[in-house]
């Protein structure tokens, strides 16, 4: 049986690990997606499907948790012009 | 009679009035070699600063996409501004972000309203100086 707070957490999870990219793009997305994953999910009732839905965010965990090593290891060179702040 | 320690000069009675006078507008107390005595007990809490609470208020009102002249109190609960649970993790993040702080997940379930977070912030950025001294 998962629970609202175990939801939140992994939500939480997932948002942490995926801001440690490196990279702008894949850091940004990372947040979009996990949000929009969450947010599409929010009103689901039916118990199955709840637990369908936290056991793929559990995978994705472990997948981006993974790929930030592989990222971290070859960082960009460059700031990606969407970092810069504007003068 | 011979102490068991040898009794603090005069001089730290009047540091402490000194550091209780400025405890309206403190920041961070140290006493470095005062021996601490039974008839001096000091507590001293403060509510987060303006500054805090208004930075709160506009990272909650970009978040949750509010106008610009929607009045905000520090007593605004977020589920009163239309923010979901979701709603509330992105804020915390963005509030860890712009504070570079990391709050954790005990802590972060318990924020519901702007001041809680001001509060919270400003317990996490005063004990950061301090490990990063040590």
């Amino acid at each position: 049986m998962v629970d609202k707070a175990q939801v939140i957490s992994l939500c939480r999870s997932l948002l942490r690990a995926g801001r440690q990219y490196p990279d702008y793009n894949i850091r940004e997305y990372a947040k979009r997606r996990t949000l929009d994953g969450f947010r599409m999910n929010k009103n689901l009732t039916d118990h199955s499907k709840v637990e369908e839905a936290y056991a793929e965010g559990k995978k994705q965990l472990e997948v981006v948790e993974r790929v930030v090593k592989v990222y971290l290891a070859y960082p960009p060179k460059t700031k990606n012009i969407m970092e810069l702040k504007l003068q | 009679s011979k102490l068991p320690y040898n009794p603090p000069p005069r001089i730290y009675h009047a540091t402490l009035k000194r550091v209780l006078r400025k405890a309206s507008s403190f920041q961070s107390i140290s006493f470095g070699r005062f021996q601490s005595s039974k008839r001096i007990r000091l507590q001293i809490s403060c509510a987060a600063k303006p500054e805090t609470v208004q930075k709160v208020s506009d990272i909650v009102k970009e978040q949750l996409a509010l106008s610009a002249d929607t009045a905000l109190t520090a007593e605004s609960k977020f589920s009163a501004l239309g923010a979901d649970s979701l709603d509330t993790v992105e804020i915390v993040m963005a509030l860890e972000e712009k504070f570079d702080i990391s709050v954790e997940e005990t802590e972060a379930q318990n924020i519901t309203t702007i001041q809680e977070a001001a509060d919270l912030i400003e317990d996490l950025v005063q004990k950061k100086p301090t490990a990063q001294a040590s």
